[in-house]
């Protein structure tokens, strides 16, 4: 059973083939990302030469980047043109860690939609519009959510109307209202239908009290009639071209659109792990040991990056950040994570992303040739990840042997901060008593065992009060 | 022709969706229709109040629904 080890980290930063294009940037010919030496760069095409020049000295772009709506660029050579038909090449800031929709929480969709239409609603102001309305355009750097895409906008022509009202609504207000009305779950939709939750099957999945929604009504279900009903009809496509709206109606559909989605709203309770941090076996000493040893092991584990696995609610990817860490902090829990990010972003915090990921099913790789949007293992970038109470839901909860956990560890970062929780600890009993214990390699011996074949063991702590033990583990 | 280009600039590469362009124009005009009751039934208090012989309240009542 030897594995490859790649050098994941190289892979997080160049996708893909020898012009070094990115992988999810060939849709728009307006241009495309490549990345050379590790950095990203914009390629603008002869062909949108006239907007990317007036939107660029616009006074439009200079607030939206002042204000953070906009990811900034500078100016590069021309010469590292990655194709033919260069018009311009700029140098986009870079993104620290690139993660895609249907590993938002609610809130960060919701934050992602929000800010798409205030963009929408600035740029309609100043005579521009967004030509497209991608999620996958939005990025987030902490809680605060970013538009990556600065070719996305294009001069707004009098009457004409939203051209990516439909991929907006598929993109964002589809899944809101699936899991505002129906069931967190339902976000899952959104790794099958990479662009977007088709509206028919929104409308049919969603209670008929959601017809009473002005704004449900007529943005998701008339809307999906509306689809449906003028489907493939070629006279359909050329009226459809000439359909015109007066700008202030315009306006007013678009403030509609987003009174509608901030008004969608989840309570992230009663699922599995809601309430599970204020539900922890152990005392408050331990508690408090606890914190202090992985804040020192944090310390002496070197780099910048840690990734925490089954972060719940944030307790320790904020000792990491204090630690002067940028975190991502997955689970597979969707309220806690929600819970994580309402508290970063009442902070304003930056430094912390959380996700909703299962660690035991992370995101493949999908869309075109499976590179347009990819896998969570091929963007580890971690230098240091932080396992805490998890290792015994994979090894008992999930069935996975000890070699294999520490195995994904070893591939995801160079250092770990490990919790072992033996058997006698009330969660793991919690968890064996309905099951029949097949595990008897799980003990702290058969973890030493485990860890010593892709790790140094360079500490181990045992957290007062309690049997748990902490390791601090190098990989070889 | 030249018209037809100008609406749909080429630029455009995601499916507009017909019925998603043709539905924008109907929705709007539902939205519209409450703002524009709304600064009619503003506009005819005003009125009233004025035949009434009092001072309209000041401010701009059609505008700030």
């Amino acid at each position: 059973m030897t594995r490859p080890r790649p050098d994941l980290r190289d892979a997080s930063t160049v996708v893909d083939a020898s012009d070094g294009r990115d992988g999810a940037s060939f849709r728009d010919p307006s241009g495309f990302v490549f990345w050379r030496d590790g950095r990203p760069y914009r390629q603008v095409q002869h062909a949108f030469a006239a907007e990317w020049d007036a939107f660029s000295a616009s006074d439009l772009k200079r607030r939206l980047v002042d204000r953070r709506l906009l990811i900034p660029d500078e100016p590069a050579d021309i010469g590292l043109a990655a194709a033919p038909g260069a018009h311009a090449v700029v140098r986009p800031e870079r993104i620290d860690f690139v993660s895609y929709p249907f590993e938002w929480t609610f809130g960060e969709l919701r934050e992602a939609a929000l800010v798409t239409l205030d963009l929408q609603l600035e740029a309609m102001a100043d005579g521009w519009s967004l030509k497209d309305a991608s999620a996958y355009n939005i990025q987030f750097q902490g809680a605060r959510p970013i538009l990556v895409d600065s070719l996305s906008f294009e001069r707004l022509e009098d009457g004409a109307p939203w051209f990516a009202y439909r991929q907006f609504c598929e993109h964002f207000l589809a899944p809101l209202a699936l899991v505002a009305r129906v069931d967190v779950r339902l976000s899952d939709l959104l790794r099958v239908h990479l662009d977007g939750v088709p509206l028919d099957l929104a409308g049919r999945l969603l209670p008929r009290r959601s017809w009473l929604s002005f704004g449900l009504l007529s943005h998701l279900h008339l809307h999906a009639r509306a689809q449906v009903r003028h489907a493939a009809n070629l006279d359909d496509g050329r009226s459809a071209r000439q359909a015109r709206l007066p700008r202030a109606r315009l306006e007013g559909l678009i403030r509609n659109l987003r009174s509608t989605i901030a008004g969608l709203d989840w309570d992230p309770a009663g699922t599995e792990w809601a309430d599970y941090a204020e539900h922890t076996s152990y005392g408050e000493r331990a508690t408090a040991h606890k914190d202090r040893v992985v804040d020192g092991l944090l310390r002496e584990a070197p780099g910048s990056r840690v990734w925490d696995l089954g972060a719940n609610t944030g307790r320790f990817s904020r000792i990491a950040a204090e630690a002067g860490r940028t975190v991502v902090a997955l689970d597979i829990d969707p309220a806690a994570a929600e819970r994580h990010f309402r508290s970063i972003r009442a902070e304003g915090r930056t430094d912390i992303l959380p996700l909703v990921v299962d660690i035991a099913n992370p995101s493949p790789p999908l869309g075109w040739a499976g590179t347009e949007r990819r896998g969570l293992l091929e963007r580890a970038d971690a230098d240091a990840i932080l396992a805490l109470a998890l290792v015994h839901h994979l090894a008992i909860g999930q069935g996975v042997p000890l070699p294999m956990i520490l195995d994904l560890f070893a591939d995801l970062g160079p250092s770990a901060i490990v919790e072992f929780v033996p058997k006698d600890d009330p969660m793991v009993r919690r968890l064996l008593s309905t099951r029949r214990d097949v595990y008897p390699d799980y003990s702290l011996e058969g973890f030493r065992a485990a860890a010593s074949t892709r790790f140094e063991i360079l500490r181990e702590a045992a957290i007062e009060d309690s049997p748990r033990v902490l390791f601090l583990l190098r990989r070889r | 022709m030249q018209e037809a280009q100008n609406v749909t600039p080429f630029l455009a590469y995601i499916d507009p969706g017909s019925g998603s362009l043709i539905i924008q124009a109907a929705i709007a005009a539902a939205i519209a229709v409450p703002v524009f009751l709304r600064s009619q039934i503003a506009r005819a208090f005003r009125a009233l109040r004025r035949s009434n012989g009092t001072q309209p309240s000041g401010g701009d009542d059609a505008t700030a629904t």
